[in-house]
């Protein structure tokens, strides 16, 4: 291979020589979780170093879907995929399970969960299965290093998804999909009456605000919220293939929820399906993956205008890191999007491939 | 840069299969020039014929006698060169809802009349515009077949080209423009066919990663036509046959188009001068590729043997157990392909696309 490829390759997006650029404070790379399967098909919650050093891989009965992570301990729920009846809460110096969190009876765990910024309470999506579709949170508290469901309260809205924190801390943004699904199964029950909504709701159960999306059949499923309280929903669209529908909605601070600009040709290019989102703050982007058209796509939040376009087979997890995100593929190399200059730089990752399910956080 | 150079920079990046010798970049690379750009190539060239006997078809004051068996029969050219792509799409094709540009299925409320007519109707005098702003279901072949060979239209009348003719040419235009666009897409130093060749590139990290995106192509594309006889065969309605669901019913070229891209999934396979996905397994791997070998063969005996279009299989028992076999046979290859070929290899094929969550 010649000098001038190599210089050529690097100026094509694929950079070579990250690995060696790579310096973390204190010597020691961010701890990325995600549920992976190997390839007999079998589940694990793993956390990575992002230098690619395998922290732990614990087995685990059901597939997870997202991580909650604790604030301040090094604790981190693998939340079970929808319909679960089991989420795992792990140790994420060792991948030491400490307890298997059951489902409440005639509920099941949606794929989604998160701690409240004091550590002592997690918040659950859940579906209730004797009323299928309608949507609860699961409130627990954490007590002696174990979860107990305490209570819960009203999603206000069919088959709720992902629930995040407002920048507030104290409000929970819940993606409510919309969809109704009977217990045990996956099968949409409803899609001639779908009713997804995007909810803002006290950590006390009171709603603050409701509101829907303009196509009934766009079901809300991600989201990412910025620390000056901007909200982005990703959707995925259960009607045609054919039909053109805004795949992503925004909430500015104090406005209504409305389409986030997107291009054509990106709308085109997400195959009716986002997967996961991610904001970075300081430098005011926004990530999604998109598996089913094979396309990362970044967007300038505040311009709302197109960023980066890269090819990625079945890519999914999504985090914001120091020099701009961390993607995460069902099939190939994860990578490091750099993008703290004007044409994002791509540089593949040390990380084992394929096989990372939907959801990455960093630890 | 010296070889050694060349290793350190492999090892220190884990690509450990950029060596220009690596049997899984050679055969990504022997694939996109021997065996991708040469069948869409065939796409593009017969997607550009549609617009000549479209035209004249639509001659005035007459056409002549020959020219709609001519449009026909280069419909069917196409429909066979896009069917060869099936397990092809990847890159350029796969991307922006432009296989649905090409061909409209499953139509389950016979979409493609009911919109051809109401656009139609609602542009008379229609331009290449409209047609380029209306649904895909109206934009491609599956409209194409609907126009050259419904029961109900005939243009050899002159009052159905009086009606139809400005919506055929345009298609036939859009196919056109649409195929050629894609093969540019495909072709020149940017291309995607030089991403499967040289690594790593803007698209792919490794071979492995090109060599995972032609098998799924492969896997994606077994699957559809699983799909696509399933349907028409009953696996989705409880064992009813719903031989309107077929692909390409219209003109009776749903067997033809299924044998087109099993041809093209085992030239996938095998590849020119065997280097294709079956030159990658090893000596003790050589079971498994005799395996998929054997369950190409049968399906092309299935195939051969089948001496009546797909309607008239299906309206007669022995028929419809020669079709149920076929079913069989192409999901025991789908599922050797998918779960024991993509093991044998230590590819991923991914599962976040089909999700759902």
């Amino acid at each position: 291979m010649q000098r001038r490829t190599l210089l050529g390759l690097a100026a094509g997006g694929m950079a070579l020589g990250g690995l060696a650029s790579w310096q973390w404070l204190g010597g020691q790379a961010p701890l990325l979780l995600s549920a992976r399967d190997d390839s007999q098909g079998r589940h694990y919650a793993v956390g990575y170093r992002q230098d690619g050093r395998c922290q732990f891989a614990t087995p685990v009965a059901e597939r997870c879907h997202d991580i909650a992570v604790h604030p301040h301990l090094p604790l981190a729920l693998f939340v079970g995929r929808r319909p679960s009846r089991a989420s795992y809460l792990i140790d994420t110096r060792d991948g030491r399970l400490l307890q298997t969190l059951h489902s409440a009876a005639e509920r099941h765990f949606q794929g989604h969960a998160v701690f409240h910024g004091a550590g002592e309470w997690l918040y659950s999506c859940e579906n209730d299965t004797a009323q299928p579709g309608r949507g609860v949170i699961g409130c627990y508290r954490l007590a002696e290093g174990r979860l107990q469901r305490v209570g819960e309260h009203s999603s206000h809205g069919v088959g709720p998804h992902q629930l995040l924190w407002q920048n507030d801390g104290e409000t929970l943004v819940i993606a409510n999909g919309g969809i109704r699904t009977e217990a045990d199964s996956r099968q949409a029950m409803n899609l001639d009456a779908m009713d997804a909504s995007l909810v803002l709701l006290q950590r006390d159960g009171q709603l603050l605000s409701h509101e829907r999306l303009a196509d009934q059949q766009n079901s809300i499923r991600h989201l990412a919220v910025a620390s000056d309280g901007t909200i982005v929903c990703g959707q995925q669209f259960m009607g045609a293939a054919e039909q053109a529908v805004p795949l992503l909605a925004i909430k500015r601070p104090g406005q209504l929820l409305r389409a986030f600009t997107i291009g054509e040709a990106q709308r085109q290019l997400m195959n009716q399906y986002t997967a996961s989102l991610a904001i970075h703050d300081e430098l005011r982007l926004l990530a999604v993956t998109a598996p089913r058209g094979g396309h990362c796509l970044l967007w300038d939040l505040d311009r709302e205008t197109l960023r980066l376009s890269l090819p990625l087979a079945d890519c999914a997890g999504i985090t914001a890191c120091t020099e701009g995100f961390l993607v995460s593929t069902g099939q190939g190399r994860c990578r490091l999007l750099d993008c703290r200059t004007p044409t994002p730089r791509v540089t593949p990752l040390s990380l084992p491939a394929g096989l990372w399910d939907n959801h990455w956080r960093s630890a | 840069m010296r070889p050694l150079h060349l290793f350190v920079l492999c090892s220190a990046l884990g690509l450990v299969a950029c060596s220009p010798s690596d049997p899984r970049q050679s055969a990504s690379a022997s694939l996109a020039n021997d065996m991708l750009l040469p069948a869409y190539q065939a796409w593009a060239s017969a997607s550009a014929q549609l617009p000549v006997s479209a035209q004249a078809l639509c001659a005035t004051p007459q056409p002549a006698d020959n020219a709609l068996p001519q449009a026909r029969q280069d419909l069917q050219t196409a429909q066979r060169s896009w069917a060869a792509l099936q397990p092809l799409q990847l890159g350029p094709l796969s991307e922006g809802n432009r296989a649905w540009q090409v061909q409209f299925w499953p139509d389950k409320k016979n979409l493609v009349r009911r919109q051809v007519e109401n656009l139609i109707d609602q542009h008379p005098a229609l331009s290449r515009a409209q047609l380029e702003r209306a649904s895909v279901v109206v934009q491609g072949l599956s409209a194409y077949e609907y126009l050259l060979f419904d029961s109900q239209l005939d243009l050899a009348r002159p009052a159905d080209r009086q009606r139809y003719c400005a919506l055929l040419g345009h298609i036939a235009g859009h196919q056109q423009q649409l195929s050629a666009q894609i093969l540019a897409e495909l072709q020149g130093e940017q291309g995607f066919l030089k991403h499967l060749q040289q690594f790593p590139n803007t698209r792919f990290a490794e071979a492995d990663e090109a060599l995972a995106e032609l098998l799924r192509a492969q896997v994606n594309g077994l699957d559809l036509l699983k799909k696509k006889l399933g349907t028409a065969i009953g696996k989705l309605s409880k064992g009813i046959p719903q031989p309107l669901q077929a692909e390409f019913w219209r003109s009776q070229a749903s067997l033809d188009s299924l044998a087109a891209a099993v041809h093209s999934a085992e030239q996938l396979w095998q590849g020119q001068a065997d280097q294709g996905i079956a030159s990658l397994l090893d000596d003790t791997q050589q079971p498994l590729r005799q395996r998929i070998d054997q369950a190409y063969a049968d399906i092309r005996q299935q195939l051969a043997a089948l001496q009546q279009p797909l309607d008239k299989l299906l309206s007669n028992d022995a028929g419809r157990a020669q079709l149920d076999a076929l079913y069989v046979s192409l999901d025991r290859l789908h599922r050797l392909q998918e779960r024991d070929l993509a093991g044998a290899l230590g590819i991923q094929l991914g599962f976040n696309a089909h999700d759902g969550d």
